[in-house]
């Protein structure tokens, strides 16, 4: 069932149990201690009664010679007739200590009141188990005794058929003078009481349980709450809302600090999905424009007949369009592949100056004929890595310094080891970038300038910053306006790790 | 009619104009953003088609600008189709908004209705006597016989039916139907009104000597 697979179910289940079992122990403790209590009470009186019917026996207890309690046996004579006088047939002739008939004294009869709800009776036998006295009274609840005792005196007399209420509590004692004393009595209010005391019980434990319960669905709603938050933040991210946070206020605990976690994980998953969303968007932005000079041409020159030399144009239009999409797309599987960690980077030592150099003359033909001079300042030094992507940054890097330069400009390209890294410099002095768009060069389909027309998607930089990190090493940029800007290169050193 | 197109991407720059040209407007290009709102501010534009990404100033700019003293129909050409750019576009006072790539029978369709629009015209068809003009297909009848006029005649019997009431003078006329590589101080004027006279009747363009033309 789907209930007892939540936690907050288990847990009030296993609390409940608990609480049952120690209620239950509670309250069996405390009836048992209430049983002990009431039977040691009545086991002191049926003591005493003992101890008055003893000395009332042999004449020197309490009983006998004392004078009455408080009240005239006149007056208690009606009230407590005396028992029952033995018939001569029952009774067997003294021995040599031969016990008295027992009659129990008038001022003891409130001992025996058979209208108490005790109900205390005694039973005595001689030495050879006959009765010589009982506590039972003529109108008054009393016992038949209908097995004699053997002589043995723990053996208890067999009451099954009196009619004082069941159950009993007794004690028999043989005196040293030989006789057996029996005291008993009805245990029935004691019952009464503890079945009282055990209805008592339970109604409070009931009570208990129920707040303890209720508490408990408190307590645990309150500690399951946090997990609930977590879950339900967690379905909505799952359904594609990748905004939501999880709201958790406390964070000290350990559900808190899961949360935070959490948050911090769905924060970085919004912002590479973010990303991820912004680069197909620009992709697409990137990819527009050429399309659409492919379809206004091509409709416009399908409008009507054309001559040769117009559909020439036309197609040289597209072919450029096309071209250009070519190049993005280059760019974007490069960028794709350097993010998925698919380009694996070489990793050979090779003269990073050479691939500098051989560089530099490949772009020379750009510079000259813009009257742009390139100079120099490159340390002979070997680093590890892929010699063709390096050189592609080197290659980017040269481009845009003679790009971005004004006619007769200047670039110099520095090689240089510092503190165990080697720094290429390349610098330029052209219009620089402006402040404001310094941070965000690397950023992939950044542009300085807003405009196309240069034919850059705006991923040159992007793509030399990941070949760099792929390399370990970082790219960084200064400028200022209308004077340069330099932009660094820093790589480790051959065999230092990267 | 006289349109701006301001883009800058040449190719599809040419594209475009040679486009328009062919549909029988008078088109003006520029490849920047200081060039566009120099043209913009400068001649009365039927229609302008602005590109947003431009060099120097971009296309919100151009726009917030000629607002201010301007009221020439705005069609917005960019790349970005994200909702909120729409809504910045149609915000900042742009009349229609097209998205790259565009359909080109589209954009023209949406530029015959800004200038319909702003000449507070609500249908294509336009009954002048027995003369019918159909904007939407260029094209004009008389007594309900298609009648042959060239891209100019058309243009200038669509300006003045389009102002229809108004006398329009000939410098009005020489801004809206030639466009800045044309020779304005010919009288090429006076040979195309002429020819839509003998065409559509003597009596369709009245002269208001010393003012203008009008269709009443």
């Amino acid at each position: 069932m789907k209930i007892f697979k939540s936690i907050k179910w288990r847990l009030q289940v296993w609390y409940g149990l608990i609480l049952v079992a120690v209620l239950a122990a509670l309250g069996f403790t405390a009836y048992q201690l209430q049983r002990d209590l009431l039977m040691s009470r009545i086991d002191s009186e049926l003591q005493r009664r003992f101890g008055v019917i003893a000395d009332a026996l042999h004449g020197h207890g309490p009983g006998r010679g004392r004078p009455p309690f408080d009240r005239p046996p006149s007056e208690q004579t009606p009230d407590y007739p005396p028992p029952r006088d033995q018939s001569p047939g029952d009774f067997l002739p003294p021995e040599e200590r031969q016990p008295p008939e027992f009659h129990l004294p008038p001022q003891q009869y409130a001992l025996f009141d058979p209208r108490e709800a005790h109900q205390f009776y005694y039973y005595i036998l001689d030495r050879e188990g006959k009765e010589i006295g009982s506590s039972t009274n003529s109108g008054a609840p009393f016992v038949t005794i209908t097995t004699k005792l053997p002589g043995e005196q723990n053996t208890a007399p067999d009451l099954s058929s009196g009619r004082v209420p069941p159950p009993y509590h007794f004690i028999g004692h043989i005196l040293p003078s030989g006789e057996t004393i029996w005291v008993g009595c009805s245990i029935a209010p004691e019952m009464a009481a503890l079945n009282t005391t055990a209805i008592k019980l339970a109604i409070v434990s009931a009570i208990i349980l129920f707040f303890g319960l209720a508490g408990g669905w408190w307590i645990s709603s309150r500690a399951i709450r946090p997990v609930e938050n977590i879950s339900a933040t967690a379905v909505k991210i799952s359904a594609g809302d990748l905004s939501q946070r999880i709201n958790s206020a406390d964070t000290e605990s350990e559900l808190g600090q899961l949360a935070a976690v959490l948050n911090s994980t769905f924060a970085r998953l919004e912002a590479s999905f973010a990303q991820q969303k912004q680069f197909a968007s620009d992709a697409a932005h990137e990819l527009r424009t050429p399309v659409s000079v492919i379809l206004t041409q091509a409709q416009t020159a399908l409008n009507r007949e054309r001559e040769a030399g117009e559909y020439k144009q036309t197609v040289e239009a597209c072919q450029r369009a096309a071209l250009r999409m070519k190049k993005l797309i280059s760019a974007l599987l490069e960028l794709a592949r350097l993010d998925a960690g698919q380009e694996q980077m070489k990793r050979l030592r090779f003269d990073f100056s050479r691939t500098i150099t051989d560089s530099i003359e490949l772009v020379r033909p750009l510079a000259d004929a813009r009257g742009i001079k390139i100079s120099t300042e490159l340390s002979p030094l070997e680093i590890e890595g892929d010699s063709e992507r390096l050189g592609q940054v080197v290659l980017n890097l040269l481009t845009n310094a003679i790009q971005y330069n004004h006619d007769g400009g200047e670039v110099k390209a520095v090689l240089k080891p510092e503190n165990g890294i080697v720094i290429l410099a390349v610098s330029d002095t052209g219009q620089g970038i402006p402040a404001e768009d310094l941070p965000r060069v690397f950023e992939r389909f950044y542009r300085a300038d807003k405009s196309r027309s240069s034919g850059n998607a705006g991923l040159g930089l992007a793509i030399c910053q990941a070949i760099v990190a792929g390399h370990g090493g970082s790219i960084d940029v200064t400028s200022r306006e209308n004077a340069g800007s330099t932009f660094t290169v820093r790589l480790p050193a051959p065999g230092r790790p990267a | 009619m006289r349109i701006l197109i301001v883009e800058d991407e040449p190719d599809l720059l040419s594209g475009l104009a040679q486009a328009l040209r062919e549909e029988g407007y008078a088109v003006d290009t520029a490849n920047d953003g200081e060039d566009g709102f120099y043209k913009a501010e400068n001649y009365n534009y039927d229609a302008v088609v602005l590109d947003v990404m431009l060099p120097k100033m971009d296309g919100w700019q151009i726009l917030a600008r000629l607002r201010k003293i301007k009221k020439t129909p705005v069609l917005m050409l960019t790349a970005k189709d994200q909702s909120r750019d729409r809504v910045r576009g149609l915000d900042t006072g742009a009349d229609d908004y097209m998205v790259k790539p565009f359909d080109l029978p589209e954009l023209f369709a949406r530029l015959r209705a800004l200038i319909r629009r702003s000449a507070n015209q609500t249908t294509n068809l336009i009954e002048i006597g027995d003369v019918k003009i159909d904007t939407a297909a260029r094209n004009v009848h008389r007594a309900g016989k298609l009648m042959e006029l060239t891209a100019r005649e058309y243009a200038l019997v669509e300006f003045l039916v389009l102002h229809r009431g108004e006398v329009v003078t000939r410098t009005q006329l020489y801004e809206h139907l030639f466009d800045e590589n044309d020779d304005t101080f010919s009288n090429l004027l006076d040979v195309h009104v002429s020819n839509v006279r003998k065409k559509l009747g003597a009596e369709f363009i009245v002269t208001r000597r010393g003012h203008g033309y009008c269709i009443e």
